[in-house]
């Protein structure tokens, strides 16, 4: 199928800030993909380039099959953006802010806008003013996914969603899938990418630093493993492929990269296993993969300020 | 300062009452007694961290305060040296007196006629009103930005669950706007004197001013808590300013007692150099004093964020009007429109009813129409077209404001927010210049029929109120060129487009108003697209130089739009 998205080797400076350092981006039609990095990795800027407010300086962007920049207003009345710190109109009440977004964007159904409203539990008579962040940011959301756009742009959209009405955006991307539409969905909550996503793309320091489905990335990385054996493991540190080997009390836990995991297992077999878990790697252990090692200094974690923008 | 970071750590009445009600031990007595200030330190008052936010607010405005206080300074310096170099001779001033000193137009633009046989108080005839707007608009913005502009921004929630009183913000806001006046008393008081002016005036005239910003800070720490909104607070304040303003024009070319009403008259009535009274300013003192206090009660009256007048809910669903780019620039736009309208129209009704008054000082003054080419008759034309003048700044600057507001769509993200929806950056811009340059059209001829007005009421001839009205529409194309230029600026340099805009504005005011009276040449104001229209209705309307300046203005909206269709949004 024909991508949504095809970005490739895309760069943006900002004065003596890189913060496109050739960035790549596939979003196939009919997926949600994840776009995963941490502050000031590039993920509002590329999401901006997009849409054609910000114009590359070099590299490749596609949207929709045409050129964001060039055929921008053409493009946006088939997609729907929410900004990662929405701002609305102080003086104008979040039912009309709705009602003005859907009619620029070409028209919302007003049956669906009610819905949402309802689900979201808004109250659009509010002047904007008034709004929490997250209130402001339900505006935005409820004009999204009333629209009738086949490609969701929204850029980390539950940031300021308490847990409840995360539930209620997980329902509503979800819907968008089965109904066919695209979404490219930049977060920094991993349950909710590990829960929606078909595809995620890593980015850092303004390039994508891995690309696939969860199961690739499980893939290639390691296993966690929690383990009471009768005899002591004390042969697990020379064994290769397990890293952060900790012993407390009769329980030993370790991680172990895949390729490995038969000839721990054999090993521990003959130790007499009393109790073992294992599970995949959460997404927030790859992120701490991925960035932990070199770049302390943006620790990703699940709850986090939105994306800085450059 | 009346208000009181050296009250800061006084009780405050209720807590005062809650220690005496507090059944204390005697053994505790003694030492809550002895380190009873500093008890009542912890404790905390109303007041409590106003020192620490006054000295937080003057970091802030570091650069803004002493811009402010520069500009007051510079003008009364440029005052000074040019009245002494051009009132030298003897009998200089004599004539100088004889012939402004009764003018009514010119008494209404200035001051009372006070002590025009002195230097001194030619100087502060002269510039007295002028300074007085800067000085008031400095304590406004002032004000405002620390009180309710940091409200909206949320910034006062933050502070305010630190271990600061309610009412410290507003003492705060309001001592940094005093620290500006007694800035702009001492620079204004020395600068005065270093130009030669003598030094007892010069201590009046710059404590005057002092008491104005105090009277306006004051103003503005009211208007904070009445409304919600800092554009509101802004608006209140200068409408405050503005009335002050007309209030001493209409008093002192009358019989002087509405001038009583004016803080700006009350400045005025300490004479200067000539009486050197100190006692009006007693009036700005008590009047701070009511104002403050005002402010005070009101912030124990409302809740954070709200105003005294409450906001009513908003529409559950869009009206036809909000669809598109253009409903959703006059929807941003039309309060500050109306107000804009509602101002100007005020200042027109207020200038034009002084205009008769001139034209019976003129039958009864012969040197005065002996002064001017075509007798009464141009004296009343002249007039007009010094007004008309004056009223097309306040429109240009309302124009520029609406181009200039695309700005903060932009740095808010709300640009962002219509543009990623399926607008054209070309319409989303062309809406505001749209609403810009039809607003300036509007609100240019509101201000000719508002001058024909307050003239045609005075002298029961309602039939000037069209004439003027189309004497104005002349100015408009300089209008639009200054508009123009602001739309060019934020297509091409957005980031300096504020700065340049308001520079370009300030530019054609002091040509305006002051390149005649400062006898500047002639190329200084050959840029000013004001100065290169015909001042109707004194002179003849020539088609040549409006069509230039409009096919100049043309050509900067298009300038403009291109750029903004090429650069990055946000």
């Amino acid at each position: 199928m024909a991508a949504a998205v095809s970005v490739t080797g895309l760069v943006k400076t900002f004065g003596r800030t890189r913060a496109l350092a050739g960035l790549d981006l596939e979003v196939a039609t009919g997926e949600v993909h994840g776009f995963l990095g941490p502050n000031g990795s590039g993920k509002s800027t590329t999401i901006r380039v997009l849409l054609g407010l910000l114009r590359p300086d070099a590299g490749r962007a596609r949207l929709l099959g045409g050129d964001p920049w060039r055929d921008a207003v053409a493009l946006h009345r088939r997609l729907a953006y929410v900004p990662g710190d929405v701002t609305l109109w102080p003086a104008i009440s979040g039912g009309e802010a709705i009602d003005l977004l859907g009619r620029l964007q070409g028209g919302l159904d007003p049956r669906r806008r009610d819905e949402l409203l309802e689900r979201f539990d808004l109250d659009p008579r509010k002047k904007a003013r008034t709004y929490s962040k997250g209130n402001r940011q339900k505006v935005a959301l409820v004009a999204a996914l009333a629209s009738d756009a086949e490609l969701l742009v929204l850029d980390e959209p539950t940031a300021g969603l308490d847990p409840l009405m995360e539930v209620v955006f997980q329902d509503d991307v979800r819907t968008a899938r089965a109904e066919g539409r695209t979404v490219l969905l930049s977060s920094h909550i991993l349950a909710e990418v590990e829960a929606l996503c078909d595809r995620v793309s890593i980015i850092r320091r303004g390039r994508t630093v891995q690309t696939g489905t969860l199961a690739e990335m499980r893939h290639l990385t390691r296993t966690a493993v929690v383990v009471a054996t009768r005899e002591p493991a004390s042969g697990l540190g020379a064994m290769p492929g397990v890293h952060d080997l900790r012993t407390d009390d009769d329980r030993v836990r370790f991680d172990v990269d895949n390729a490995h995991l038969d000839a721990v297992m054999a090993y521990l077999g003959g130790l007499g296993v009393r109790s073992l878990t294992s599970h995949p790697p959460t997404l927030e252990e790859l992120f701490l993969r991925h960035y932990g090692d070199d770049a302390p200094e943006s620790p990703p974690t699940a709850h986090h300020a939105h994306a800085a923008v450059p | 300062m009346p208000v009181v970071p050296a009250q800061a750590d006084v009780l405050a009445p209720e807590v005062a009452a809650r220690r005496a009600a507090a059944p204390a031990t005697p053994t505790r007595r003694a030492p809550e007694r002895r380190h009873g200030r500093r008890a009542a330190a912890r404790r905390g008052s109303t007041f409590t961290g106003t020192g620490t936010l006054l000295r937080f607010a003057l970091r802030r405005d570091r650069i803004r305060l002493p811009v402010w206080v520069a500009a007051a300074a510079a003008l009364v310096a440029v005052q000074s040296r040019q009245s002494q170099d051009l009132y030298s001779g003897p009998g200089d001033l004599d004539a100088y007196a004889a012939s402004v000193g009764s003018n009514p137009a010119i008494i209404a633009m200035t001051g009372p006629p006070v002590g025009l046989d002195t230097i001194g108080g030619a100087v502060a005839f002269e510039i007295g009103t002028t300074v007085a707007v800067v000085v008031g608009l400095m304590a406004v913005f002032t004000v405002v930005r620390h009180t309710r502009g940091d409200e909206e921004a949320g910034r006062t929630e933050l502070v305010r669950a630190a271990r600061v009183g309610r009412h410290a913000p507003v003492a705060a806001a309001t001592a940094a706007a005093g620290a500006g006046g007694v800035g702009v008393a001492v620079s204004v008081a020395a600068v005065a004197a270093a130009t030669g002016l003598p030094v007892g005036g010069a201590v009046v005239f710059g404590a005057s001013l002092g008491v104005l910003a105090l009277v306006f800070a004051a103003v503005a720490a009211l208007a904070s808590q009445v409304v919600e909104h800092p554009r509101a607070a802004l608006g209140l304040g200068g409408a405050v300013l503005g009335a002050a303003v007309a209030l001493r024009a209409v008093g002192d070319v009358g019989d002087g007692w509405l001038s009583w009403l004016s803080p700006v008259g009350w400045t005025q009535a300490a004479h200067a150099w000539s009486d050197n009274r100190w006692w009006p300013l007693l009036l700005g003192l008590g009047a701070v004093v009511l104002l403050v206090g005002g402010a005070l009660q009101l912030v124990d009256r409302r809740d954070l964020g709200a105003g005294v007048v409450p906001t009513r809910p908003g529409r559950e669903r869009a009206g036809r009007a909000l669809s598109g780019p253009l409903g959703l620039a006059w929807r941003l736009q039309r309060a500050a429109m109306l107000g804009w309208a509602a101002g100007i129209a005020l200042a027109g009704l207020m200038f034009g009813a002084v205009v008769d008054a001139t034209l019976e000082l003129a039958d009864s003054n012969p040197d005065l129409v002996a002064l001017l080419p075509g007798g009464a008759g141009d004296l009343v034309d002249a007039f007009l077209a010094v007004l008309l003048a004056m009223c097309a700044l306040l429109v240009v600057a309302a124009g520029v404001s609406v181009v200039l507001r695309t700005l903060g769509e932009e740095s808010t993200g709300r640009a962002e927010l219509v543009l990623g929806t399926a607008t054209d950056r070309v319409r989303w811009l062309g809406s505001h210049v749209l609403v810009a340059l039809v607003g300036t059209a509007v609100l240019l001829a509101l201000a000719g029929a508002s001058i024909g007005a307050g003239y045609g009421l005075d002298t029961g001839d309602p039939s000037v109120v069209p004439q003027v009205a189309r004497d104005a529409l002349v100015l408009l194309p300089a209008l639009w060129l200054v508009v123009a230029v602001t739309v060019a600026l934020v297509g091409l340099a957005p980031h300096r487009a504020a700065a340049g805009a308001w520079g370009l504005v300030a530019y054609v005011a002091v040509v305006a108003m002051l390149a005649d009276s400062l006898g500047w040449p002639d190329w200084v104001g050959a840029l000013s697209p004001v100065a290169q229209t015909p001042a109707v209705p004194l002179e003849e309307v020539t088609v040549a130089p409006l069509v230039l300046l409009a096919v100049l203005a043309a050509l900067g909206v298009l300038v403009g739009l291109a750029g903004f269709r090429r650069r990055d949004v946000g």
